[in-house]
């Protein structure tokens, strides 16, 4: 299978140039509504399934918006521009993706449109007994074959379409060594690589996605950047974790860590098409940290954000 | 290897159910190595346990209140069991509430405060779901004498055996449980309720335990007042049994009271004879509430 060649133009269908929005933060319906019109944030990051009613449909679950929720997060977001941040659409599955939630996106499309809708890339359903998909309980990390990169790609292509706003694709956390990689793929970057060249679809760049890996498998996180197509990169995420049972875990539980920051300051010049940083944080967690620690870790970004992403360049 | 089977094979050996062995796909040598190079690895163990703990959040946020108002040793265990079964590995847990509770109710003794919690909790969700998209029927529907009702697919009667704002609040607070009343006080869950519940009046607990048989309302009529039936099929506690074509067995909802030791989905009036004066002229077509899944 030969490889694809690396996009010639920043002007690509997933990262297409629009004014970047800034700094942005999970809509978390149990924070203070007073901290999404603190300024401390430009935009927010909507994890749809938060507004949403699973429920059975024969042997289907099909997703639908919550009016209340919905509702309740509309006026504490305000003004703010939105982007969407999947959890649940399992991508890489090769049976099944999830339908129920990409209708479910098409209905909130329609009431909230988004800036743009980022999904992680992993899977989290296999075929059960019956065919139908059975839920693995944790995503998991594609193995890098030309096979799955075929199918990412194809679906990610299909999604575009769909919604006619930037797709990206996260680089997930995981704790397995030993994926096999074909030849061409090499490694998680290459596989990301690979599926965002192909589809024409953005790169959503986790930090601290990759800094798990690079602590826990073994590498360096400033040479995988270096690997990185970052001219797709359109948004970064930015979260805390903590050890457990010997590994760093990708908790969103608390604080960047250091190197995360590090990883930021080093990455954002390096982001031609970057249009925003999100601080990930878990809803759960978020009344434990505090306001003021919120506070802090969003300024941390935005400094970060005006000494090196796109407003520093244009000074330039 | 082909990513089916590699998903396959990764995916049951960390979910880890033995009724799934069935469909693990067959791999030659190299690619069971492949699998099993990444299976005994620290890092497969560590997502296996990531797993199982994210499965148990899950399900423990499902039904919170039934299992604090268990011993913690009894709660552990009954949450083990249904992870090892392969419970609470999809992220809209909601979806499988019910069977969790119905899997919980089915040890309880009967009567208990701890059954009766797991019933309410059951019947919460229930009846919040079928809230979602419940509208007022057309109260002219009852006009016809001939039409059949059955319990609401999202109602439910749950029997407290102390005063219930009592018992959850002892269970909020961790503090000792009334004790069990000789007597009961009978709750009814409806989507069309405000709140969802109500205490229910002796008539609507007569009429709701009729309702457990899809029953015409000529009979309804001679049993019940109107007023009654009326408000039942209101707040959508009872519906119309909707009838198909003929040829099959009539059965009913699946609702009903949920003291009944049978499934949801699974309850034994389903599959029950329609009551009316002249059922011969009625069987001539199928009966049947709307499925609840």
């Amino acid at each position: 299978m030969p490889a694809v060649p690396a996009a010639s133009s920043a002007a690509v269908a997933g990262t297409a140039s629009s004014k970047p929005l800034g700094i942005g933060f999970p809509y978390i319906s149990v924070l203070p509504p007073e901290l999404y019109r603190s300024g401390l944030l430009d935009f927010v990051e909507l994890t749809p399934d938060t507004l949403c009613r699973a429920r059975r449909d024969g042997a289907a679950t099909r997703l639908d918006l919550a009016p209340e929720r919905l509702e309740r997060a509309r006026k504490v977001c305000g003004a703010l521009p939105v982007v969407v941040h999947g959890v649940e659409l399992s991508i890489g599955s090769a049976q099944h993706w999830n339908a129920a939630y990409l209708d479910m996106l098409d209905q909130l499309q329609a009431c909230w449109p988004f800036v743009w809708h980022s999904e992680h890339l992993s899977y989290q359903t296999i075929p059960g007994e019956n065919g139908a998909p059975l839920d693995i309980g944790v995503p998991l990390p594609l193995p890098g074959t030309w096979e799955a990169v075929d199918l990412v790609a194809e679906r990610a292509a299909v999604i575009r379409q769909r919604y006619g706003v930037p797709f990206l694709l996260e680089n997930p956390a995981h704790y397995l060594i030993n994926l096999p990689y074909e030849r061409g793929i090499d490694d998680e970057i290459g596989l990301i690589t690979q599926i965002t060249a192909r589809s024409g679809c953005g790169q959503l760049l986790d930090l601290h996605n990759l800094y798990c890996n690079a602590i826990n498998l073994g590498f360096d996180p400033f040479a995988a950047i270096d690997r990185t197509a970052l001219h797709r990169v359109r948004e970064i995420h930015v979260a805390g974790g903590s050890w457990r049972g010997g590994f760093w875990m990708d908790a969103h539980n608390g604080r960047v860590p250091n190197p995360v920051w590090e990883l930021l300051a080093y990455t954002l010049p390096r982001c031609p098409n970057i249009a925003g940083v999100v601080y990930e944080l878990l809803e759960e967690y978020a009344p434990r940290l505090g306001v003021a620690a919120l506070d802090q870790e969003l300024s941390r970004a935005r400094y970060l954000w005006e000494r090196h992403g796109p407003g520093s360049r244009a000074q330039d | 290897m082909p990513l089916l089977d590699h998903q396959m094979a990764l995916g049951q050996c960390l979910r880890g159910t033995d009724a799934e062995a069935r469909t693990a796909p067959i791999l030659d040598a190299k690619e069971q190595g492949q699998i099993d190079r990444i299976v005994e690895s620290a890092g497969f163990r560590f997502t296996r346990r990531v797993q199982r703990s994210w499965c148990r959040g899950r399900v423990a946020s499902v039904a919170r209140l039934t299992l604090s108002a268990l011993p913690p040793e009894q709660a552990q265990k009954l949450l083990g069991d249904w992870i090892e079964m392969g419970g609470g590995t999809a992220s809209h847990t909601a979806a499988e509430a019910g069977a969790f509770l119905e899997f919980i109710a089915r040890d309880l003794p009967d009567p208990s405060h701890a059954r009766t919690i797991c019933r309410m909790e059951q019947a919460i969700y229930r009846a919040s779901e079928a809230a979602t998209d419940f509208e007022c029927p057309d109260l002219r529907l009852l006009d016809d004498p001939a039409a059949a009702l059955c319990a609401g697919q999202g109602a439910a009667r749950v029997d407290f055996f102390a005063e219930p704002q009592q018992l959850l609040t002892a269970i909020e607070e961790g503090k000792r449980l009334p004790p069990l009343s000789e007597t009961y006080i009978a709750v009814l869950f409806a989507p069309g309720l405000a709140g969802l519940f109500r205490a229910a009046s002796a008539d609507e607990i007569a009429l709701w335990e009729e309702l457990g048989t899809p029953t015409t309302i000529r009979i309804l009529d001679s049993l019940y007042g109107r007023d009654v039936i009326k408000e039942l099929f209101r707040i959508g506690a009872a519906e119309l049994a909707v009838r198909q074509d003929a040829g099959r067995s009539i059965s009913a909802g699946s609702a009903h009271n949920l003291s009944a030791d049978t499934p949801p989905n699974t309850a034994g009036n389903r599959g029950a004879p329609l009551r009316d004066a002249d059922a011969p002229a009625i069987s001539r077509h199928q009966c049947r509430c709307r499925a609840r899944v």
